[in-house]
């Protein structure tokens, strides 16, 4: 058997080329080579060469057309038995090839070369190439022997010209010994034999036939020397007669031979063009071939030679001739009959090489996995032989199966085809079709795959080979771990190792062992550090250019939940960057990674190696980290893994595929899995590109950067640290608020900023900020009404309510001069700064409730009628307090004649640990009151209020009078516009309406009362009661706000007829305690005229009747009854009067006081036929209750003797 | 009578195989098991071609290697019912077939199982198993 065969095998001359004295591999390679460009030689090409001695044999051959083709063996090979039955077998011409630099003396090539030559018995030729020789050589080299041809020094075409010629010349010479060789088979009676020819004696009527069978041999050896002459014709002339006396004489075999030889002229003479009646023939004959040798079997000698090698050799002649896609079917059933020839083949380098030749066909047929198994057959056949170069076949003839079973290794996958990253868009994008995400996992035969692997690691082992078996042991190890046993695992470790051992330190290798690496969080910029497009043309440069991070507010607090696609980032020359990796050892041995660093194939890059132990079956999320060199894009497709002593690249892309496999169940494990760790996660690498330095500040607050614990309400001042931690200055810098409660920041010292620009690099700048604490929410409040919120939760929400402050800020606008800026060259990119202020709001005072008192105190009845303005010396100040300012603030009601006092309580309690100090301070406005146009604005401070820890205190803040001066419709104007003739209205709505109007004077009421508050020496804050007092004067409102329709006033009469004088003596001696006189006392037994002034305050006429009483300290009317006390003169009830619109009407009368003591004077009044103002004011609902109106009572103090 | 040597297995029309058995009577030889996996493995190259030239879904024996002979069942979605077997019994093999297509017909029914994913219900394996004695 003989590898390569086909049917024009025959035509071709066999030539032995043989290094002489030492040629270096490579230059042998090269040589050869060479001389493979001259593996045809044109007939046309050598007749310059050629000289007829004699009568050429080859009467019929084609000098145009025809051609001379060589088969080069390379080093040789030994004569073949059959070499009389097929000439092509014989080596026919032997080339030499010299390296002259290597072989210096000339003489002993030219010996060896003789030496050499001559082993090849065969041979009719013979040359002795030397190349590259020196001077002295090519001196002495032209008269040395003539087969010796030296090749000076020259450039390729010139060499390969001459080269040419040289064979064109060996060409005519073999042609001439060709004729020679005819010639003499014709005349003289050669015996040609095969090893198939019994070698026992003829018998008698053998001796005839053998004759016969001799001349048809002859002529097929003539025919078979036409062929190697290049002339077809001749040739089936010859094999003609040979043909028709073989198969006279049975001479099955060689029937066979000149049948194959037939058709190989036939092809020559068609010269290379196929059709089908051609092909039809070809196979015909062929058929017939197959036919011959299978009938040339002989039982007696089938132990030790057989036909069938030919008769298989045949039928891979057939198969190669007919190896096309359309004639699969008749090729693969040649194939696998030749497949189960093998088996019967005695020789097993025989069956190696038809298991080769098969392999190569099925291949060539594109029936890639056939050609893979008989591929590993043929490894199988070199394992089994035991030695080192039939390991190192094995293992290349492994390597080649390995992409039928997919398991190459991935340096074959990137050499052959860039393309065949199927995965590569997968990873990107979250969604996968299924269909595609199969596709991925084709042909995952697990078992076939760890048998071949299994197979390259002990070819390559025994073949020493230590790259290639760590190769396949780790190919082996990462695919297919689940299916090892632990203790296969520990061999496979070992493997390594042991493979790793014998190779130089740094290896690189192009498939990754272990660990699994996977993209566990790609931190996108610290919030610290967020860099932002700059727009020059505007003052605002960060507007208008979207943040880096996909979030606008919190990004820190999200960072981990990324799902867009793909995101651009920019990390920043001389900025260490951090990238977190989950490695996972899903083996059952301690995995050591003796360093790992991310891989960076833009060489922009420094990236700091780590080294890590990994447990069994465990994972490990690590941080590996790096500094960016240069400006420009940077790819980090994963990482570069020193482990198991070689060098590799793990990249993420495929550990994602393996897990979207994993996830369909289409892989055998997901490693991450099995190690514990969490499920799929889908992080994708950014863009990244790497920017020029930029500033970058740190910021942290003065005093720790713990949560800033406030009280609700606090106010406090934050002293911010601004630094400079790049290596360019700040040139700008702008803050801004972001976030929720971002009112609590109630100023920014901008200013300090900005004159601390530019900030260089390292320099610091402190800013105050002033906070006031929010109040609590009722959610948060529940979540903080602890001490202290120490918990997880306490502190998410402290994130999420925090305000933030924005710092964008730049460098200098002007590039930096040197041209690395090239790629922003624009204006390099600013920066934003994200401060999140992590302030805690404890709640502080609770609010439990306010309420409105008010109080009443009596006015006394003198001469006048209390005057609008307020008073120095109101009797009201033992109530109030002793403190003068307040006694200011009480005036009496012009209208109403008494004091009349509102106070609004507010209930306060301290749920805290931690004392509180109230003080209430209510600003006053000039504006308010008509009647008060000459108050002064002002503020009014009250004594503060103590609360302890855990108690509760009230504290009372004293309302003015707000009373309106005039009841009338404006008040109700809405109502009343809208439709002022009718007389039927609804109250309710009124009264709505009136709280509409009434929210505004509330409003401005509440604005002037601040509460404030502090707690020990550095806290302080303002209460925010506003909803509180609002919902206590509501209900009230009316009573606050609106006067009475009717007002009334007692008053001394001075001078009555007949008793001026003595009226006026007693209330000038009434001395009370305090110094001033008062006017109003009255002597008891002295008849006293009184007045009673009734005031309409409504915009009609009201009638009434009035009514007087008088009652004494205990409250007993002391005017009716048996036991009155005093006696009257005048009406005293049911006095019937009628007053104009805002006008007063007098009533007068006296009363006789029996005993001194104090009296109080009310007057009441039914209003007849009241509208509906007054219904309203009075909150009457039916239309027919009669409207009682009750004055204020009147003291009066009856001094005198009892 | 049962082959002595049989290695059944289905592939999916992906071409990978989602379920194997070795359902021969012959001792079972893990380096035999690896041999009948490469046969079968090889002769998907010639029923990729064979299976668009016959309306068939069975395609009879269609590939050998020594004495093993390898004999394929189509079916419509491509999916590939490979036998491997040292007996000559088509018309067993055909009923088997036709009875493991049925089988996997019902197990491509169940909402759960993912089409071209490994079968892995021990109800089918044990079906496949009582067929092989059956049949084969």
């Amino acid at each position: 058997m003989e590898p390569d065969v086909s049917i024009e095998t025959s035509s071709m001359i066999r030539i032995a080329v043989v290094p002489i004295g030492t040629v270096p591999p490579n230059l042998l390679r090269e040589y050869h080579s060479m001389l493979l460009r001259h593996q045809t030689i044109p007939l046309s090409a050598i007749s310059s060469f050629y000289t007829e001695h004699q009568k050429s044999p080859f009467a019929h051959q084609p000098w145009d057309s025809g051609s001379l083709r060589f088969k080069f063996v390379l080093g040789g090979s030994p004569p073949s038995p059959w070499e009389d039955f097929q000439s092509n077998r014989k080596i026919l011409a032997v080339i030499g090839i010299c390296h002259c630099p290597s072989s210096p003396n000339l003489d002993s090539v030219v010996h060896r070369f003789n030496a050499t030559s001559r082993t090849y018995a065969s041979s009719l030729a013979s040359r002795c190439f030397a190349f590259c020789p020196g001077d002295l050589q090519l001196e002495d080299g032209a008269k040395k022997a003539e087969n010796l041809v030296l090749f000076p020094p020259a450039d390729n075409q010139t060499q390969e010209f001459h080269l040419q010629t040289m064979m064109q010349d060996m060409a005519a010479t073999l042609l001439m010994e060709f004729e020679k060789a005819v010639l003499k088979a014709e005349s003289t009676g050669t015996i040609l034999k095969t090893p198939l020819d019994s070698q026992a004696s003829l018998s008698s009527e053998e001796v005839i036939k053998a004759k016969k069978r001799r001349l048809a041999r002859a002529q097929k050896t003539i025919g078979d020397y036409c062929l190697l002459a290049g002339s077809p014709v001749d040739a089936n002339a010859h094999y003609s007669t040979a043909l028709e006396l073989a198969r006279l004489t049975g001479d099955f075999f060689w029937y066979a031979g000149a049948l194959e030889g037939s058709v190989c002229a036939l092809l020559m003479d068609r010269m290379g063009q196929k059709d089908s009646v051609l092909e039809e023939e070809v196979r015909y004959r062929y058929n017939s071939v197959l036919m011959h040798y299978r009938k040339s079997f002989i039982q007696d000698n089938a132990q030790r030679v057989s036909p069938l090698s030919f008769e298989l050799e045949a039928t891979l002649k057939l198969a190669r001739f007919l190896c096309r896609r359309e004639l699969a079917k008749e090729v693969v059933e040649l194939l696998t009959n030749a497949a189960d020839g093998a088996k019967s083949l005695i020789d097993a380098s025989d069956r190696l090489v038809i298991y080769v030749e098969i392999a190569r066909l099925y291949g060539t047929l594109g029936y890639q996995r056939k050609a893979a198994f008989f591929s590993r057959q043929v490894a199988q056949l070199y394992l089994q032989q035991e030695n080192r170069f039939a390991a190192i076949s094995a293992m290349q003839v492994l390597a080649m199966t390995t992409k039928a079973y997919r398991v190459q290794s991935r340096a074959s996958i990137s050499k052959c085809s860039p393309s065949n990253d199927i995965g590569s868009s997968h990873a990107d994008g979250g969604k996968v079709p299924h269909q595609s995400v199969v596709s991925l996992f084709e042909s995952q035969w697990s078992t076939l795959q760890m048998v071949v692997l299994r197979e390259i690691l002990l070819s390559a082992v025994r073949a020493g080979d230590p790259l290639a078996a760590w190769s396949a042991a780790a190919r082996l190890l990462r695919s297919y771990y689940p299916l090892i046993t632990p203790a296969g695992q520990n061999g496979l470790a070992s493997a390594l190792a042991n493979s790793a051992e014998r190779l130089p330190s740094g290896t690189r290798c192009a498939d990754p062992a272990l660990p699994f690496t996977r993209l566990y969080f790609f931190p996108l910029h610290p919030s610290q550090m967020d860099i932002v497009k700059r727009n020059p043309a505007r003052e605002d440069w960060w507007a208008g250019s979207a943040p880096s991070g996909p979030f606008i507010y919190t990004p820190f607090s999200k960072g981990d939940t990324k799902d867009s696609s793909k995101q651009d980032l920019i990390w920043v020359v001389g900025e260490p960057v951090q990238v977190l990796v989950e490695l996972a050892n899903p083996c059952g041995f301690d995995l050591r990674v003796d360093s790992i660093y991310l891989s960076v194939h833009s060489e922009n890059f420094d990236a700091f190696p780590v080294s890590v132990d990994l447990p069994p079956n465990s994972s490990k999320v690590i941080t590996l980290s790096g500094i960016p060199t240069s400006v420009g894009p940077l790819t980090i497709p994963g990482c570069i893994v020193h482990c198991f002593g070689v060098i590799t690249e793990h990249l993420f892309r495929d550990v994602d595929n393996l897990l979207l496999g994993a996830a369909q169940g289409l892989v055998l494990s997901d490693p991450f899995r099995c190690c514990g760790s969490a499920k799929l996660r889908n992080v994708s690498v950014p863009n990244i590109s790497v920017a020029p330095p930029l500033p970058l500040l740190v910021l942290h607050v003065v005093g720790g950067d713990g949560a800033i614990i406030l009280y609700e309400g606090e106010i406090r001042d934050v002293w911010i640290s601004l630094a400079n931690a790049g290596t360019v200055p700040v040139e700008q810098a702008h803050v801004s608020l972001s976030g929720k409660n971002q009112d609590s920041i109630i100023s920014i010292a901008y200013e300090a900023l900005q004159t601390a620009l530019p900030l260089k690099p390292g320099a610091e700048v402190t800013i105050p900020v002033t906070l006031k604490a929010w109040k609590l929410g009722s959610v948060d409040a529940d979540a903080t009404s602890g001490k202290i919120p120490s918990g997880s939760t306490g502190r998410h929400l402290k994130d999420a309510n925090s305000p933030t402050l924005l710092i964008h800020y730049a460098g200098s606008l002007a590039n930096s001069g040197d041209l690395t800026t090239n790629l922003f060259a624009v204006p390099p990119p600013g920066r934003r700064l994200v401060v999140p202020l992590h302030v805690c709001v404890l709640q502080g005072l609770s609010f439990v409730k306010a309420r409105l008192l008010s109080m009443e105190i009596p006015a006394h009845v003198g001469e006048n009628l209390p005057k609008p303005v307020y008073m120095e010396n109101g009797s009201a100040k033992d109530v109030v307090g002793s403190e003068s300012k307040i006694e200011r603030l009480v005036k009496i009601d012009p209208f109403r004649g008494s004091w009349g006092l509102l106070f609004l309580e507010l209930e306060l309690s301290n749920p805290t640990d931690v004392m509180f100090e109230i003080s209430v301070s209510v600003q006053l406005e000039n504006s308010r009151n008509e009647n008060s146009a000459d108050q002064e604005a002002a503020e009014y401070g009250y004594p503060r209020t103590r609360i302890d820890r855990d108690y509760s205190a009230r504290v009372l803040i004293p309302l003015e009078h707000f009373k309106l001066p005039i009841l009338d419709g404006s008040f109700f104007m809405k109502d009343f516009q809208s439709d002022g003739s009718s007389d039927c209205k609804n109250f309710s709505f009124s009264e709505k309406n009136i709280k509409a109007e009434l929210n505004a004077c509330i409003k401005n009421l509440i604005s002037r009362i601040k509460v404030r508050w502090q707690s020990g020496r550095n806290s302080s804050g303002e209460l925010d009661i506003k909803d509180a007092i609002q919902a206590a004067l509501q209900t009230l409102v009316m009573d606050v706000l609106l006067p009475d329709p009717l007002t009334f006033g007692f008053r001394l009469v001075r001078n009555p007829s007949g008793h001026a004088s003595k009226v006026d003596l007693p209330v000038e001696s009434n001395i009370q305690v305090h110094s001033s006189a008062s006017k109003g006392s009255v002597w008891a037994h002295d008849m006293t005229p009184l007045e009673v002034l009734v005031r309409n305050n409504t915009k009609e006429i009201i009638k009434m009747s009035l009514s007087l009483t008088c009652r004494d300290v205990a409250g007993e009317n002391c005017v009716e009854g048996s036991k009155a006390t005093v006696l009257w003169a005048g009406v005293l009830s049911g006095i019937t009067m009628e007053i104009a619109p805002l006008q007063e009407a007098r009533h007068s009368f006296s009363l006789y006081f029996l005993v001194p003591g104090d009296y109080t004077l009310v007057a009441a009044a039914v209003i007849d036929d009241a509208n509906d103002i007054l219904r309203a004011r009075a909150r009457s609902d039916s239309p027919d209750d009669p409207i009682f109106c009750l004055g204020s009572p009147y003291l009066v103090r009856v001094i005198g003797t009892v | 009578m049962m082959a002595t040597t049989a290695c059944f297995i289905i592939v999916s029309r992906n071409d990978i195989p989602i379920y194997e058995a070795e359902v021969g009577s012959a001792a079972k030889r893990e380096d035999a098991a690896q041999l009948h996996q490469f046969i079968l493995h090889a002769a998907l190259d010639i029923v990729q071609d064979l299976a668009w030239t016959t309306s068939a879904m069975f395609l009879k024996a269609i590939d050998r290697f020594n004495d093993l002979v390898v004999s394929v069942y189509v079916t419509a979605g491509h999916t590939r019912l490979m036998l491997l077997h040292d007996s000559r019994n088509d018309d067993g093999i055909k009923s088997f077939f036709q009875e493991v297509h049925e089988l996997y017909i019902k197990t491509l029914l169940n909402p759960i199982y993912l089409p071209g994913s490994r079968i892995t219900s021990s109800h089918f394996d044990t079906k496949v198993r009582a067929l092989a004695r059956k049949y084969l």
